[in-house]
Formats: structure tokens, C-alpha cells, sequence
């Protein structure tokens, strides 16, 4: 392999942020739309007033759309406009003013207009070229002598089809990949998911945060609960939040402000980074903070279910009712006991247990007894203890309330254990279904995925052990030169998958590194060019996004497509409460921009999958519409709404539009001829009996997921040999001088940082990616705050072939290394030095996926064996400063200050 | 990696009828308030204040290092700290450039910052709504939190001992305009 691809972007401080001393308002006839936010799981609901230039509003409640007076000092309340909330936009072709705030009328979600920082500067994302949104892609582009060269949407399909044809007749439909968000709304993931799954039926499909099209939070669903069973009413209803590697005040900003902040509820924060939201909660008398060693959360579920059960305070009444005993375990309807998701991941037996074995297993492990928890997990014995008592330990004969939420701190460092672990621990303390009593996770991105369905996951060579059927790894697949064309769609796949820089390097080679480049704009030739392309191991991408993302459209793309977003057409979605609602269109997309369902019916028609009357969308409505049937069944079942839109002839996303930033929560049902959201799922007071219209019976609604409906308490051996070997392998090196490099999202960027750094006031606060640093980790280096600071791990491991196990441990990671399947190579990353004690000492977080500075490049890339997930989390690296940032010794950029003051 | 530090421009923009001074200006002209203060003349003060009053809020010789004072500025009601940091700030006044004076409402839901300032870290903050917290020596920037926009920061100039308020960079939360009352 050549030499690795490095990042070509800089520090730089940017332009300084212009201070705006007004701002215009609506005036009174001013176009009113609803929507949500873009960005977090929680969805906050907006507003959006739109009026025409030179027809501003006055400052009295009565010449005014928002029906306010200003100057005012109405706290608390979303009733001014900061000057971020404002943009000019195209709106059929003329300017016009609009103002994006938050929904002041809102009784859900966000009540009263709360918001982040990220969804209160929605504005500055839409497109207007006196800002850096100006960088938006606006038409079809072709790489042509090395040069991204506009080129109409129809050559560019053209293109597309021609190769297409030839790789799935000559290598086959899983040489033909998608790369994809799983999130950005119903109607582009439905056309999608039609395309790759069904038109095509291709196996080589992987979301925007996997490698494999596989769980999440994998424990929770083996125990039968959903990942996003609760409301965000439980979360304000419980008494105390055990939070696993999350603090949702950073990431899920108004679920933590509005639900949980107030009230007296006390919390239990399990992260190494003590962030706002856990310094808050510690300093008003509410919080501990968990500084957990990264990997070692198993370890403390086990020693708190320890405790629980040696002091009988586990939930008795809950567990003899709703636990699964031995038999309900291995039960099935008939489909046999090894006919599920859980069985093919669990064929050898270690994790099914009941109440009786669960406290065998916990009483009799090592590594449960308090003080050796306590030396593993790097926590004080005495904290370990309290937190047990603090969600279980009764007060005058009364349970505490206590709900669990995980995120990616817990279940990407051990993707399996640290949810199994995780789940029992909440089940045996009576949460799970009850109001207040919930497990769930707080979510990433919001719930836009309608699946088509079709998967041709047996076309995987890749197999569990017992041959069973294991999910496609694509990166692999890539690694391997097996992908010959793939489709990307708004994703930055590399800096987001794990071994970034290796990844790059590879895909470069495939595509710019292969001698046959397209050199005209003539449809025939480029066809010869790129069948010789794949032929000689090549590959073809095409990337469609709204803006460049190094280096997956600017440096590798051979196809660049602009894709139509937020506010530029009708969309819908849930966030992580399942809350479906319509993100309306308000203004003109820039340039030949178009929504992504839209360049996917191109596509498909080219390639013929229209003769049978599918693809005929005459716009997003249509596609909603069609994508219905298939959301039936699941958790996102909106069906009925669509049935009753047609009962009243109206098209669904008007219906929808009714309900504006209220929504209703999914699965919707009926009821005395009403639609009906479902608040919680799992829950016994769902079950309505016989169902009025034509739904679906779920019997996840009032019970568990499982097939006897009740939950499976699963022990977590830490020992096991899937685990253990790979994790005693990517630990930092203490002869080497290697710390834990852990990564995350810092609240004020929104994942890649895509409209943040076009966004004024965001980009000057976080203009590079910072690393947190602990004074002791950082003093022996000379790093001081503003210091760039390199990252390096000489050892990064990833993953190749093929593998199929047929016994246990083939796929563990020591029989892979042995049987030539693990590949060594090195990993590095600079980022802003922030020296702050808000770490725990022998941990440095760093940004992850900001563009420049990939921190996921020092993470090895050898999915988790039980889940073919990835352990995002678990990086390493010497820290060595490399000289001072330019925002060491500035005032305009980066404050450097610690984030949690309180 | 290369590291690059970018050179400004020295273009002043014109900015309206109101205010008038942007950021970027203001952080151009840091020099000039040095020379007011060595040279008090009107002609140069009023260069720097078109749209807003001039008004006296405290003097030098008062204030102590991290013990902020409060002064009401434009408007009557509109309530703001002037403060002496010990450490230099952008749009810093005196020998030090460490006095620096800011808007004390949250440009988030307008929650008060009254009382909040930490003088360890420059701040001002947590907001005791939805805790965001303010990075004095830098212009007000959000370090954590919610505000869509920095504090609005008060232009101060320095006559002698004397310590006036020039101008406001940034809408003040509630308004439309700065400017209007």
C-alpha cells in the first residue's frame, strides 16, 4: 500500500464573526411553516416565517408576525430572534427574508421554544451565497483529466447505468455497493433501500455510522427491548437517570434542559469526560461522575448487579413477572429455537440465562466483587456502591424510580457485553415498560429509516460461527478490491468508519491510483474507460451531497451529485421519542440541487426498473406515501395516517402538515376512529385487544420483543474470548508512552461539522477539532492549551478476508491474527490541545469525524465478533505537540477555556 | 502539517445607519483606543461611536482585578458588568488590555447572568436556564451552551482615568434593534 492519505485541510483562524445590531421581523401577513430541527435526536419543533424583501414588520405585537413587542424581557420563552435566526433565501425565484426560531407554541419535545445551539443557527444553514453556504454543490459533476467538471444530471445517469449494467452482469450484484445515511428522511432512505435492496438486491449495503448493515445497541434488542422504547415524559418522570457514556445535556440538548434538568432527580453519569451536564448535576448535590476506564463498563454493571442482589434489592415483583424463565427462553412460535438474530449471534451459549442462573453468574464471577470492580474500572469502591444503592436501594419500603439511557460511550467500546451487562442491570430494578422505569438509548441522529426491504445478507461470504447468516462488512468488502461501483449518499464514510486513514489510502488507490481515468465528456468513451477500470480492480464512486467533503467527493468521487435537503422539499421523519412530523420545504434549492429520491427514480429508469410501474413519484409525497406499507409492523408504523389521509383525500404529507410540530408518535393507531400515538413501547397498557382498522397486531407494543414476551436476562462472561483478546490488544502501551484516545462530539458541532463551519458564530468557536487533555498527560509533553498537538498509534489493526467460523473462537481476534486476517498498519491526527482536569487522567477525548483531523484513524478497525459492530471508542496514541495552534494567541477564535465551569 | 496563520486585511466596512462598528472592525482599531488613551481627543472618540451615546461608567483607578461593576447601558434597563479581568481580552481597555465590559442577559432565552462572572476562568456563566457559559477574553464566544450569538460586548474607551461606554457590538436580547427603544 502506498503512503497513507493525510487530511490536505489546516488550522486557520477563520474570518472574524460580524456583529449584527438588529434584526428584521415578519410582518403580520408573513408565511407561517412548521418543521424541526435537522440535527439531534430530540427534534426540536420550529418555526419558519418567510416575507418578501422590502416588506418588513413593525416593532408592536400588532405589526408583527410573531405577535410580540419588542424591546421585551419575556425570559424563557422563544420570543426573539437572534440575529442567527435570520437569512435571506430564494423562494420561486424571488428574495425573500425568514426567520428560523424555535416553536415558542410548542407543548412537546420542546416546550416554550427551548434549543440547542445547533438548531437555533438553522438559518445560517440554508443557502444564500453571502455566506459561506456559497460552497453548497449546486450541479452534477464529472471528474474529467482529474477535475470535477459539471456535466447535465442526465450524462451523469447515463454514466451511472451504463457501468452499472456491466458490473452486475460481469462481478455480480454484490460488487455493485451502497454507502448511505439511515436517517435523512423517510422518503430518500425508502428510494434508496428500493434501489439497493430490491431493484438490485445487493448484500454489499452499509449505513452512515457501520460497517455492516447491523444492531446498534445490540444487547438491548437480544434482551427484547427496543432502543427507543421511551418517551421523553420517562425521562422526566424517573427519579434517577443512570446515563451510560452519555451526557445528554452535550448531545440531546433539550431532552436534558427541559425534561430532566428540572425537578430534584438525581444522576449517575458513566463517562471519563466530565462535561457540562455532569458538572452541573455533581455541584448541585444531584450527580456523581463515573470517570469509568474506557472498555470496563461490563465490569461495573456486574459489580452494581453484585450489590443489588446480595442485598435483595432487586425488583422481585417485576422479575417474576416479566423476566423469562429457562423455558421462555429457548421458546419459539414454531419457527424453532435458533431461528432468530439473537441465536445466530449466541450459538455458543454464554449469555441466556434466567433469574435463578443470572445470580449464580454474577455471585460467582471475580470480577463482580467490589474491590476487584473497583481496581479494573479505576473507580472508588465507595461511589460503585452508592450508585447501586441510588437505583436500587429502597427508601422506607419505596423502589426509587430509576431509568437507564445508553449511547455511544457504552456501546461502542464493547458492543456487545457493555449492552448485555447493561440491560440486566436495569431489568433486574424494575425498568423497562413502565412509565418513568425505562431502557433506552438517548439516541445519535434522528429515526428517518423506511426500509424496502429484500436483504441478500446469505450472499455474504462471511459467516457466525454454525454457518449462520452474518450482515455484510463493506469496508472489507472495499479493502479487499471486491466493490466495483459504489453509490455514496451523504455520508463522509471514511473519517466516520474506524482505521480512517487506511481506508482512504485503499479507495484512493481504487479509484484516482487506476490508469483509466475518464479524459472526455463523451458517454461511449467514458463507458470503455471505467469497464477497463473495473476490470483491472478498479472502482467507480459516486458521492451525492450538498457540500465538498474531503476526501470522499473532492479527492475520490469519479461522479459528484448535489442533493436537495432540509427546507429545500417536504420531508418527514421520527426523532428518538418516535415522533413523526413534516420538515416542510420553504425555499428554492440552490443551482440543479435535487432531493436524493429524485436522482435514485433517474437512476432506475435508466436501469429499467420502471417497466413494472415503479419509481413513477411525482414528488416526495408520493414516495412518503408508497413507503407507508413498508414502515407496517415496525416501530415507525405510520400507516394509518396515510390510510386516513386518503379516507379524506387529502395527500398524507398535508395530513401530516395538520399536526405541525406536535406530530403524532409512532406506531400510530386507531381509536374510536382516531389516530392515536403510542407513548411507550413494551408497555402492558398498550394492549388494546382486536384493532379497529387494518393494522398490525405488535406484540412488541404491550410486551417485550421476544418471543415469549417477556425479557431475557443475559449474563456478560468478561473473560470471553471475543472481547478480552482484542481489548488486551488495542489497550495503550504504557512502554510505548500511549494514552486512551477516546473521541466524541463536543455539543456546539453537529457531526462532520457540514454546516457548522459555514455557520458564522459556530465555525469561530470550533474552527479545528480540539483534543482534552489532562493536566498530567499533558504537563510531561510540554502541552499547554492552544498547542497543536499530534496523535499517533504505530499499531492500528485491521481486519481482511473473508472469514467463516465454524467453531467459537475462529473469529476471535487472537485465531485471526493467527490465520493471517489481521492487517497491522499506523494511524495519526492533530488536533487543539484543551488541558483540562474535566478528563480523567490517562484519557484524551478528541472530535470525531471533523474534517482535517480524523480521530478515528487511531481506532483499529476488527468488528466486535457477537455484533459485527465496530469499537469506535477504544483508540490509542503518543501525544506530542508539534507547535502552538493559531488560536493559542488570539482573541477572535476557539476559546480554550474548560467546558464544564459551573 | 503546515500551520498557517492568516494576515487581516485592514478594510474598515461600512455597516449600516446603526452601529456601526462590526467585530472585525472593532479588533482592527484595538491600536486606535490605545492612542485615544494616550491622546483624549473628541474628533477620534466620535469616529468610533456613530449611533450610540457616550456615556461615563466607572473609572480605572476603581476597579479591582476580578470584581466586576454594573452599569446600565444603552437603555436604562438593559443591565451590563464591566470588569477587570487580570488577563487580556480582545477589546480590552487599560494598561493591560484586561477591562472589558459585557451585556449581562443570555443570548439564548434571555436568562440573567447577573452575579455569575468566574473570575478563574474569565467567564461569564453558567446562565441558570439552560447553562451556557461566556468566554470573556474572547469577545464574549459561547464555551459551552446554547446562546446563537456571543454577549454582546460594550466598546469602551478610556478619557484619563475615566471609563466610557461607546457602543454595543451585538443585539441585545429582546431587541429588534439596538438602536430602537
Amino acid at each position: 500500500m502506498s503512503k497513507l492519505w493525510e487530511s490536505k485541510a489546516t488550522p486557520q483562524l477563520p474570518e472574524p464573526v460580524k456583529a449584527v445590531n438588529s434584526v428584521p421581523l415578519p410582518p403580520k401577513n408573513a408565511d407561517v411553516l412548521t418543521t424541526a430541527c435537522d440535527y439531534c435526536t430530540v427534534a426540536c419543533g420550529y418555526k419558519v416565517y418567510r416575507w418578501p424583501v422590502g416588506k418588513d414588520g413593525g416593532g408592536k405585537a400588532g405589526q408583527n408576525a410573531m405577535g410580540v413587542s419588542f424591546p421585551h424581557q419575556n425570559m424563557n420563552t422563544a420570543s426573539w430572534a437572534s440575529p442567527a435566526q435570520h437569512t435571506i433565501v430564494s423562494h420561486k425565484g424571488k428574495p425573500h427574508h425568514v426567520i428560523v426560531v424555535p416553536d415558542k407554541d410548542a407543548t412537546v419535545v420542546n416546550p416554550g421554544g427551548n434549543h440547542s445551539i445547533r438548531g437555533g443557527t438553522l438559518a445560517q444553514k440554508c443557502f444564500n451565497p453571502e455566506t459561506r453556504t456559497r460552497e453548497r454543490l449546486q450541479h452534477p459533476m464529472l471528474r474529467v483529466n482529474g477535475k470535477l467538471t459539471p456535466v447535465p444530471w442526465d450524462l451523469a445517469t447515463d454514466v451511472m447505468a451504463d457501468i452499472s449494467k456491466y458490473v452486475i452482469a460481469k462481478h455480480g450484484e454484490h460488487a455493485w455497493a451502497i454507502k448511505m445515511y439511515s436517517y435523512q428522511y423517510f422518503e430518500n432512505t425508502y428510494a434508496i433501500t428500493r434501489l439497493g435492496m430490491t431493484s438490485i438486491g445487493t448484500p454489499s449495503i452499509a449505513p452512515h455510522d457501520k460497517c455492516a448493515n447491523t444492531n446498534d445497541a445490540t444487547g438491548l434488542d437480544d434482551a427484547g427491548i427496543d432502543s427507543f422504547a421511551a418517551s421523553y415524559q420517562d425521562w422526566a418522570d424517573c427519579e434517577v437517570a443512570f446515563l451510560s457514556g452519555v451526557d445528554p445535556y452535550e448531545t440531546k440538548t433539550t431532552l436534558f434542559t427541559s425534561w430532566m434538568m428540572p425537578g430534584d432527580k438525581k444522576f449517575i453519569f458513566v463517562t471519563p469526560h466530565k462535561t457540562m451536564g455532569v458538572a452541573w448535576a455533581v455541584s448541585q448535590g444531584r450527580g456523581m461522575w463515573l470517570p469509568i476506564i474506557p472498555g470496563t463498563d461490563t465490569v461495573l454493571h456486574n459489580a452494581i448487579a453484585r450489590i443489588i442482589i446480595e442485598n435483595g434489592w432487586q425488583d422481585q415483583e417485576f422479575i417474576d413477572k416479566w423476566i423469562a424463565n429457562q423455558w421462555e427462553v429457548d421458546q419459539g412460535y414454531g419457527r424453532g429455537t435458533r431461528n432468530t438474530g439473537w441465536q445466530w449471534r449466541t450459538t455458543w451459549g454464554n449469555w441466556q440465562s434466567d433469574w435463578a442462573d443470572y445470580q449464580k453468574f454474577i455471585l460467582g464471577a471475580e470480577e463482580s466483587k467490589l474491590d476487584v470492580a473497583a481496581k479494573m474500572t479505576g473507580l472508588d469502591a465507595a461511589d460503585i456502591r452508592k450508585a447501586a444503592e441510588w437505583i436500587a436501594k429502597p427508601v422506607n419500603g419505596k423502589r426509587p424510580k430509576a431509568s437507564f439511557m445508553l449511547e455511544k460511550g457504552n456501546y461502542w467500546t464493547n458492543n456487545y457485553m457493555n449492552t448485555t451487562s447493561f440491560v440486566s442491570m436495569g431489568l433486574i430494578c424494575g425498568a423497562g415498560n413502565r412509565p418513568g422505569r425505562v431502557i433506552s438509548r438517548g439516541g445519535g441522529h434522528q429515526r428517518g429509516m423506511v426500509s424496502a426491504g429484500g436483504g441478500s445478507g446469505w450472499l455474504n461470504p462471511e459467516k457466525y460461527p454454525g454457518r449462520r447468516k452474518k450482515d455484510f462488512n463493506l469496508d472489507r468488502w472495499v479493502m479487499d478490491g471486491q466493490v466495483k461501483f459504489a453509490w455514496v449518499f451523504g455520508t463522509t464514510w471514511i473519517a466516520a468508519m474506524m482505521g480512517s486513514q487506511t481506508l482512504a489510502t485503499k479507495m484512493l488507490e481504487q479509484t484516482r491510483g487506476n490508469a483509466n481515468q475518464i479524459t472526455s465528456l463523451d458517454r461511449a468513451a467514458i463507458f470503455e474507460v471505467l469497464k477497463k477500470r473495473v476490470d483491472s480492480g478498479g472502482m467507480v464512486l459516486v458521492d451525492s451531497d450538498i457540500y465538498p467533503v474531503e476526501p470522499i467527493n473532492t479527492d475520490i468521487a469519479d461522479i459528484v451529485l448535489p442533493a436537495a435537503t432540509w427546507g429545500e422539499e417536504n420531508f418527514t421523519r421520527c426523532n428518538s421519542e418516535r415522533r413523526l412530523r413534516l420538515y416542510s420545504k420553504f425555499y428554492d434549492a440552490p443551482g440543479e440541487a435535487k432531493p436524493d429520491w429524485w436522482a435514485v427514480q433517474q437512476f432506475a429508469r435508466k436501469m429499467g426498473f420502471d417497466a413494472d410501474g415503479s419509481y413513477n413519484w411525482k414528488d416526495s409525497n408520493d414516495v412518503f406515501e408508497e413507503a407507508a406499507r413498508f414502515s407496517r409492523g415496525g416501530v415507525l408504523n405510520y400507516h394509518p395516517l396515510v390510510m386516513e389521509a386518503k379516507k379524506k383525500g387529502v395527500k398524507a404529507q398535508e395530513f401530516l402538515r395538520t399536526y405541525g410540530t406536535t406530530g403524532i408518535q409512532t406506531p400510530i393507531r386507531v381509536r374510536d376512529g382516531k389516530l392515536v400515538g403510542t407513548v411507550r413501547l413494551h408497555d402492558p397498557t398498550n394492549n388494546w385487544g382486536e384493532m379497529e382498522q387494518a393494522e398490525v397486531q405488535s406484540p412488541f407494543m404491550y410486551a417485550f420483543n421476544t418471543h415469549s414476551g417477556k425479557a431475557i436476562l443475559l449474563k456478560s462472561p468478561w473473560k470471553f474470548g471475543g472481547w478480552i483478546q482484542y481489548y488486551d490488544a488495542i489497550k495503550p502501551r504504557a512502554e510505548k508512552g500511549e494514552i486512551w484516545v477516546t473521541n466524541g462530539r463536543v455539543n456546539e458541532t453537529w457531526q462532520s461539522a457540514f454546516d457548522d463551519m459555514r455557520k458564522a458564530h459556530l465555525h469561530q468557536r470550533w474552527p479545528w477539532p480540539p483534543i482534552f487533555i489532562h493536566p498530567n498527560d499533558a504537563k510531561p509533553k510540554g502541552i499547554e492549551s492552544g498547542d497543536l498537538v499530534k496523535v499517533h498509534n504505530d499499531t492500528v489493526y485491521i481486519q481482511t478476508g473473508q472469514p467463516t467460523g465454524v467453531k467459537d473462537p475462529d473469529l476471535f481476534f487472537n485465531n485471526l491474527m493467527k490465520e493471517g486476517h489481521i492487517q497491522t498498519t499506523e494511524g495519526s491526527f492533530t488536533a487543539v490541545a484543551i488541558v483540562s482536569d474535566e478528563m480523567r487522567p490517562g484519557v484524551a477525548m478528541a472530535s470525531f469525524n471533523f474534517p482535517g483531523a480524523p480521530a478515528n484513524a487511531v481506532v483499529s478497525a476488527v468488528p466486535d465478533p457477537v455484533t459485527n459492530n465496530y469499537r469506535y471508542k477504544l483508540g490509542r496514541g503518543t501525544l506530542t505537540k508539534v507547535g502552538e495552534s493559531p488560536f493559542k494567541h488570539n482573541f477572535t477564535a476557539m476559546s480554550l477555556k474548560p467546558r464544564p465551569i459551573v | 502539517m503546515t500551520q498557517t496563520i492568516q494576515i487581516h486585511d485592514h478594510a474598515h466596512e461600512a455597516d449600516g445607519d446603526r452601529l456601526c462598528m462590526s467585530r472585525r472592525q472593532f479588533l482592527l482599531s484595538g491600536g486606535a483606543v490605545v492612542t485615544l488613551t494616550a491622546l483624549p481627543g473628541l474628533a477620534q472618540a466620535q469616529a468610533l461611536k456613530v449611533g450610540f451615546n457616550r456615556q461615563k461608567i466607572g473609572k480605572l483607578s476603581a476597579l479591582k482585578v476580578g470584581e466586576p461593576v454594573a452599569f446600565n447601558y444603552p437603555f436604562a434597563d438593559v443591565r451590563n458588568i464591566l470588569v477587570k479581568m487580570g488577563t487580556p481580552g480582545g477589546g480590552g481597555i487599560g494598561a493591560g488590555k484586561d477591562i472589558v465590559a459585557f451585556n449581562q442577559q443570555c443570548t439564548h432565552m434571555g436568562g440573567p447572568l447577573d452575579g455569575t462572572y468566574k473570575a478563574q476562568h474569565q467567564a461569564l456563566g453558567p446562565c441558570p436556564l439552560h447553562l451556557t457559559t461566556f468566554d470573556l477574553t474572547r469577545h464574549g464566544m459561547v464555551i459551552s451552551g446554547h446562546a446563537t450569538e456571543s454577549l454582546p460586548q460594550i466598546v469602551l474607551e478610556v478619557q484619563g482615568d475615566d471609563i466610557y461606554a461607546t457602543g454595543v457590538m451585538g443585539l441585545v436580547y429582546g431587541h429588534a434593534s439596538n438602536g430602537k427603544a
